[in-house]
């Protein structure tokens, strides 16, 4: 690491989000106090503390997962994904207050080892519905931990991006360790079919949301294009607005072909950082900009402006009349390819 | 993303949406009383009928009929499980005759006369309160 490295590369809009972020589960966290100070003022702070935090992590769990969708669906969504990461981090420390006090409360106060003791006070592991439940948090929370660890980009930029997101699609697994948790939790201690209703609900508008997109999706790969001497039609050269992109599908991988400065080029639609679609970001100062995180790309060669060294592939297009054409054939990450005059 | 993330995307959930639905209704399902074959009737209002035997603590009263037993439960229990078994000569849990779940007057079919009555929390297996007839 240089001299000049920083931990954080912070901007306004990541400052904004993380204020926005701290704020409101501070708002929650009292809010939550007060209301069952209100209607259970026995309520042990320990049990408060519990509660409040567990919650928050599983409110920010779902908001975490619906960003993804939601910013497939609609482009308007793609601010709050911008610093996604902040928040899973700030959602892993809400699940790891919870899930501290929780063993500190129930486990750390005996003679037992305290994760030992998570393990072994309720040996009902046959029981579907007398489950010990802490274990599943317990495991969920390690994966939370995994993930929130190795979100910096310097984990993303050493294990790669497909590696990175290998990882960090254990989300799911830590989902479903986590609604087990708390379904099976409420369902062994609590009278109130309010835990249990709200849960359902998340899960369903989750699940509704990522199957929504993910089939919009699958209608885009398998649209197919008219194919002519080797060579696929895009679209009329006038779909494109200027700045922007004409996303296309070829051999069921994503190409954005770009107009800008009276020219066309075509790259992988594939941002190497995270892989956010560069085809729904513009053209900024001449780079490609992808709509995620900002990573730019020079529209001709697909390469990152020195000093960086992200590379994307390139393609081939042609123009006949006011169609363009694109060649399948992908050319090596980088390679500079003549725009087309439009 | 590339084309066989969003494939993974997709057959994850795919599989949640399946999968998490199926581990909660065999959670209830496994619940003991949910799957047993004991009638359980509530109803809003108390027997005028003379009872055969009755009981009342802090927590319940209770009737017995002929072919049924009526139990007013005074309060909401904070146990998320409370069963109502048949209790045997030595104070022993035997058959169950069914649920109780928020305050009010439950009414549990009958065959035999019981000797008692224990209400059990089944997840945290701890007794209630029981009582002799």
């Amino acid at each position: 690491m240089g001299l000049d490295y920083k931990l954080v590369l912070w901007n306004k809009y990541k400052k904004t989000y993380d204020k926005i972020i701290a704020a409101s589960m501070l708002l929650y966290i009292i809010l939550f106090a007060a209301i069952t100070l209100i209607f259970n003022s026995e309520t042990s702070i320990e049990t408060i503390v519990i509660r409040a935090f567990g919650s928050l992590a599983i409110i920010m769990l779902h908001i975490i997962l619906v960003i993804g969708p939601l910013a497939r669906l609609n482009i308007s969504f793609l601010p709050i994904l911008y610093n996604r990461r902040h928040l899973g981090v700030s959602m892993f420390i809400a699940a790891f207050i919870h899930g501290g006090f929780s063993m500190f409360q129930f486990h750390a106060l005996g003679d037992v080892n305290p994760i030992y003791s998570i393990f072994t006070s309720n040996m009902d592991y046959g029981s579907l519905t007398n489950f010990p439940f802490q274990v599943l948090g317990f495991f969920a929370l390690l994966i939370l931990f995994l993930m929130a660890s190795t979100s910096h980009d310097f984990f993303l930029g050493n294990l790669s991006a497909k590696v990175w997101k290998r990882l960090h699609m254990f989300v799911y697994l830590a989902y479903v360790l986590i609604i087990s948790h708390v379904f099976l939790g409420a369902f062994q201690q609590e009278t109130s079919p309010f835990t249990i209703g709200l849960l359902l609900v998340g899960f369903v508008v989750l699940t509704m949301l990522h199957l929504k997109a993910a089939f919009k999706e699958s209608k885009v790969d398998n649209t197919k294009a008219l194919e002519k001497d080797g060579w696929l039609k895009v679209c009329e050269v006038d779909e494109i607005e200027e700045d922007r992109a004409k996303i296309f599908t070829v051999a069921n991988e994503r190409v954005a072909v770009f107009k800008y400065e009276g020219k066309l080029s075509a790259v992988h639609n594939v941002c190497k950082h995270q892989g956010g679609p560069l085809g729904e970001g513009k053209v900024i100062d001449g780079c490609i900009t992808c709509p995620w995180h900002g990573y730019q790309y020079l529209p001709g060669n697909g390469q990152s402006p020195p000093p960086f060294t992200e590379k994307v592939a390139t393609y081939e297009l042609k123009l006949e009349g006011s169609t363009v054409y694109i060649n399948p054939e992908a050319f090596e990450e980088g390679t500079e390819v003549k725009p087309v005059n439009c | 993303m590339t084309s066989g993330q969003r494939k993974a995307h997709k057959y994850i959930w795919l599989l949640l949406a399946i999968a998490i639905p199926l581990v909660m209704i065999f959670a209830v399902k496994d619940f003991a009383v949910f799957s047993s074959k004991v009638t359980i009737e509530a109803t809003v209002a108390g027997s005028k009928k003379a009872s055969l035997k009755s009981f009342e603590n802090d927590i319940v009263k209770t009737a017995v009929f002929e072919s049924y037993i009526e139990i007013i439960l005074k309060a909401t229990l904070k146990n998320a499980s409370s069963v109502v078994y048949e209790m045997d000569e030595k104070g022993n849990k035997t058959k169950v005759i069914g649920q109780i779940t928020t305050a009010g007057i439950y009414e549990f079919t009958i065959n035999n006369l019981p000797k008692g009555i224990i209400i059990y929390d089944d997840l945290k297996k701890v007794e209630i309160t029981k009582f002799l007839f």
